[in-house]
Parts: structure tokens; C-alpha cells; sequence
């Protein structure tokens, strides 16, 4: 298309055209060819870039990303600044729309306003992990040392639950912070990935609210659907952690008579979280006369469990039930590397010559029959 | 190996990698045919072989470098390179042992409390850093002497660097900071 109102330096004639090439805009004379201007490769890019991501985190339903205009902006700043880097500006185009995202994500946790990297990868579409390798370079270049985004913070942050769930969501987020914080103190959250964690927490929490048998017979797999997200498996396993941990502390609760198992601990969940220093107390001061007590019998006996992990209340699950080491083979202490080789040994990995050649023929007989 | 601290800390070597060059080029056809423990990788343009003792892999280029894996010491990474220089040696090759050095020692402690990873990222940025949604370990990087911590909340630790000396010296300097961040329970 034609632009009125230029002229070419070259010739005079205002016969000038946009062109482009190798995507690059210019404005070139028609009668002499010559380039009247250049746009710049960065500009428009950026621009629809960053319109895409906002468009995509306003129809999102999932989560609500409200942006802040300052989150805004020093994210178009540090787009700009890692845009021009070398280490990102011959990448893909996917991969520059996954560094807007980054950008978004480090804004935001810069500004206290904590999102988590699940999110923005369920916005663009793409693998976690690649949104992971783009944000941990896109930090390097730039020299940002952003802040560790808390669970809990997350949670505060993102509590969305649509009306079908039928329970004021004020109430709702509360009770799963205070399950959050509760695991976080009891060794579930440190080194997990933070979305089942939460999914877990929204899950026990809704169903605690009003422990009726309706909503204790409702799977995570109803609940997910419900919610409109996927289910994922570890979840599952968060949510039998957080029930051990809640069971432990139920058994302290002074006025239950009845014993507390896995089944009927839901029931407790508002009693125990409203008092779970107390009962956290009580429990590692219960346990700890259990284990003296112990120890004593078991001093006698001469055995002491190597596992720290069952000697002690609370411990990360994966120090509870350890996997089983194999016992290494117990290694030469003499090695200096420069002892002397034997030639037999050496003749153990050497075909002889016959061997060779009976090899060399299988193959080629292998390779024929393959072949046909 | 033990550090300094009143407890012994076992540190466990689990693997040394090392480099060496024959200073002749190699005829991979030649060894993959009259190796008995050999893989060859056409694709890749380079053949594998493994011995038994010291258990080692190793790969093997025809401009006649070798980069041996899976030795649990610096003299058994030598010992593993010297019986392979010899064995090419006996293929017909006139293998000349040189430029042998120890690249990469990686190892495995066990601290007996587990630790409190965002804690211990807060007090010690930006040398340390801690994405619970891609890895569960907090990575803590000594640069003066390039060596690597993976922090595991269970008390583990996995440290990687060039030698088995600066992987004993990670392993002292990291030890404190993990200690105080093995946070007592109640508040």
C-alpha cells in the first residue's frame, strides 16, 4: 500500500510503498528502489506480544490475574531490556512469548503480587518446564533476584471458587491458608511442587465447611471437574499426608473420646485448626515422653532405628518411608592408579583373531538377512 | 572423607569423571570388531566401552580422546584410564597415556535433620535459589571455587565440582547454613 505525503530523498517521486522484507517494514521508493525508512524488528513485536498476553490473562477463567498497571509497565521494561539480549533475540517466536510470561511472573513477584509458574504456563499453553528454563535465563541475564514465592502468599492471592461449590469463599480460603500453613510446618510443603498442595488444601477445606455425608463421599476427581481444572495425581497423595498430620493432632484434642482415624478426621479439621499450635505442642511433648520411654526398652534390648525419621514426630515423607540403600560394595583401599596392569587381564576384553573374524562374518550375515 | 565438625559427616562419592588423550587417532571399525565390551555409535561418531574393574565407562573418539564415567575415586578414575590406554594399546594402536585430569566429581551427604529450604534461600541470596514447581532441591553455587549444592529438604545434599578436594571444601562451607535453617517446629 501506498504512503501519501513522502517524498524519496533519492529521486523526489512520492511514489512510496510499504515492503517488507524478511518481516522487516520499510518504506521503499518505487521508481528508484532506494529504502525511504526502516522500521525496527523490535518494535511491533512487543506491541502485539504483550496485547496477546493481556488479552489471554483477561478471558482466562481459571485464574483472575488482575494487573496491576506498575506490574504492567516494569514488565514491558524488563521485556524490552531481554528482548534485546543476545541470548534472546534470534529465538523462536514461541519462545519470545514465553519470555513475555516470564517477564509477568518476575514483575509480579517483584511487586508482591505472587503467581505461580503453573499459571502462566496454563496461559500460553505450554510445558512448565520451558517456562522454567526461559525464566531461570531471562534472570540470569538481567541480574533480578526475585523474591521465593510462598504458598500461602499464592493462595491469598488466587482464592477463585466458582458458586456450584455453594460456600462463602472468604471462609473457604481461610481454612485452606491455615491447611497450608499447617503442612508447611509439618514438613509437606518444603520441595513440592505447590499447586497439588493447594488443590489439596481447597479440597479438605470445602469438604471440613460442612462435613456432611454428601461432600465426604465427593471424589477430587467430581471436585476437579466441578472446578474446571485437571486433577493431578499428587494431589491425592498431599491430601493422605495432610490427613495423617491432621489424625496425629486430632488425637490431642482433649474433649474427643472417640479414636481418630483417616475416616472421621475431616470432622475435627475446624477444632484442630483453630488451636494447632496448642495441639502441635502437646504432640511433640506426648511423643517425646513416648520416646524416652522407648528408648529406654529398646536400650536394653541394644537396637536403635538408623532412621532419624521415625524417631522424630514430623519429618519430610520421604525420610519416613526411605527407600532402601544398596549396600555398597566395599572399594579397593589400596588404589593408587598406577599399579601395574596384567596382560591377561587386558586379553579378557581383546577377541582373538579367530574370534574376529567368526564376529565380523555373523555380522555380515546378520546385516544380509535384514537386509532380504 | 569427614569434615570438620564434631559429628563425622559421611561424604560419598558416586561418581568421577576424567579425560585423557592418546595422542593418536583411533580406528573405531577396528576396536568396536576386536573389543569384546565395546558399543559403537556410528551416529554419534564415537564407541563405549566398559571394564569391569574399576567399573567404568567410557567413551572413546577417534581424534583419540577419551572421557571415562562411573569411577568412585580420583585414583580409580586413573586406574580405569590406564587399563583402557593399555587395552587400545594391545588392539594395535600406538596409544601414548597423556593429559589425564580428574573434570567433574560429584557426591552424595546426608545431614541427620531436615531443612527448612525457603529459609535457607531467603538468608543466603543470591547465592542460593529455590523453584519448588520445576525442581524440589534449592541449588546453592560457590563460584570462587565452581562447585554446585543441591539442597534436598530431607537433609541430603548432592555437591558437584572438579575435584574431590573442593567437594570436601563445599561441603564445610554449606554445612552451617544448613544448620541453621533446620528449623525447630514450634513456634
Amino acid at each position: 500500500m501506498s504512503r501519501p505525503g513522502l517524498s524519496c530523498p533519492g529521486c523526489g517521486s512520492s511514489n512510496i510503498v510499504d515492503d517488507a522484507l524478511y518481516s522487516q517494514a520499510q518504506l521503499v521508493c518505487v521508481d528508484c528502489g532506494s529504502v525511504v525508512s526502516e522500521g525496527v524488528l523490535a518494535d511491533d513485536p512487543v506491541g502485539c506480544l504483550m496485547t496477546d498476553i493481556k488479552t489471554k490473562v483477561s478471558a482466562s477463567h481459571v485464574c483472575i490475574l488482575r494487573v496491576h498497571s506498575e506490574i504492567e509497565d516494569l514488565s514491558n521494561t524488563y521485556y524490552n531490556q531481554a528482548y534485546q539480549h543476545e541470548s534472546f533475540i534470534k529465538v523462536s517466536l514461541q519462545k519470545k512469548e514465553v519470555l513475555a510470561g516470564c517477564c509477568v511472573l518476575v514483575s509480579c513477584r517483584l511487586l508482591n503480587w505472587p503467581i505461580t509458574m503453573g499459571t502462566i504456563s496454563c496461559l500460553l499453553d505450554v510445558d512448565p518446564m520451558v517456562v522454567g528454563v526461559v525464566y531461570q535465563e531471562m534472570v540470569k541475564v538481567l541480574h533480578i533476584t526475585a523474591p521465593i514465592v510462598n504458598v500461602t502468599d499464592v493462595m491469598e492471592a488466587s482464592s477463585d471458587v466458582p458458586e456450584e461449590f455453594a460456600e462463602d469463599s472468604r471462609a473457604l480460603s481461610k481454612r485452606a491458608v491455615a491447611l497450608v500453613e499447617l503442612a508447611a510446618d509439618t514438613w509437606i510443603v518444603t520441595g513440592r511442587k505447590p499447586i497439588p498442595i493447594m488443590m489439596a488444601a481447597i479440597y479438605l477445606a470445602w469438604q471440613s465447611l460442612k462435613p456432611n455425608k454428601q461432600r465426604l463421599k465427593f471424589s477430587l476427581d467430581k471436585f476437579c471437574q466441578l472446578a474446571k481444572v485437571n486433577k493431578l495425581r499428587p494431589a491425592m497423595k498431599r491430601i493422605t499426608e495432610m490427613k495423617e498430620v491432621l489424625c496425629k493432632l486430632g488425637k490431642e484434642i482433649p474433649w474427643v473420646r472417640v479414636e481418630v482415624t483417616l475416616e472421621n478426621v475431616i470432622l475435627q479439621v475446624g477444632d484442630i485448626l483453630n488451636n494447632r499450635y496448642a495441639l502441635l505442642r502437646r504432640a511433640m511433648r506426648t511423643h517425646e515422653d513416648a520416646l524416652l520411654a522407648e528408648c529406654q526398652t529398646r536400650y536394653e534390648a541394644g537396637e536403635l532405628s538408623p532412621n532419624w525419621g521415625k524417631r522424630v514426630l514430623f519429618a519430610p515423607p520421604c525420610v519416613v518411608h526411605a527407600k532402601k540403600r544398596r549396600v555398597e560394595q566395599p572399594g579397593l583401599k589400596d588404589v593408587t592408579g598406577d599399579e601395574e596392569i596384567s596382560d591377561s587381564e587386558i586379553d579378557s576384553y581383546i577377541r582373538s583373531p579367530r574370534e574376529a573374524r567368526e564376529f565380523a562374518l555373523t555380522q555380515k550375515i546378520l546385516s544380509e538377512s535384514e537386509k532380504s | 572423607m569427614d569434615s570438620s565438625n564434631d559429628d563425622a559427616l559421611d561424604i560419598i562419592i558416586t561418581n568421577v569423571v576424567a579425560t585423557f588423550r592418546t595422542r593418536c587417532h583411533l580406528n573405531l571399525r577396528t576396536i568396536a570388531l576386536e573389543g569384546i565390551n565395546v558399543i559403537y555409535k556410528p551416529e554419534v561418531g564415537k564407541v563405549l566401552m566398559k571394564l569391569r574393574k574399576p567399573k567404568i565407562t567410557a567413551s572413546i573418539w577417534s581424534s583419540g580422546k577419551i572421557i571415562c564415567t562411573g569411577a568412585t575415586s580420583e585414583d580409580d578414575a586413573k586406574r580405569g584410564a590406564r587399563r583402557l590406554a593399555r587395552c587400545l594399546q594391545k588392539l594395535g594402536f600406538k596409544v601414548r597415556f597423556s593429559a589425564f585430569k580428574v573434570v567433574n566429581v560429584l557426591a552424595v551427604c546426608s545431614m541427620p535433620f531436615a531443612i527448612h529450604l525457603i529459609d535457607f534461600t531467603k538468608k543466603n541470596r543470591p547465592i542460593a535459589s529455590y523453584e519448588p514447581e520445576l525442581h524440589p532441591a534449592a541449588t546453592y553455587r560457590i563460584k570462587s571455587i565452581k562447585a554446585t549444592i543441591q539442597v534436598f529438604s530431607t537433609g541430603s545434599i548432592t555437591v558437584t565440582g572438579p575435584n574431590v578436594q573442593t567437594v570436601a571444601t563445599a561441603v564445610e562451607q554449606v554445612y552451617p547454613l544448613l544448620f541453621e535453617c533446620k528449623r525447630p517446629l514450634c513456634k
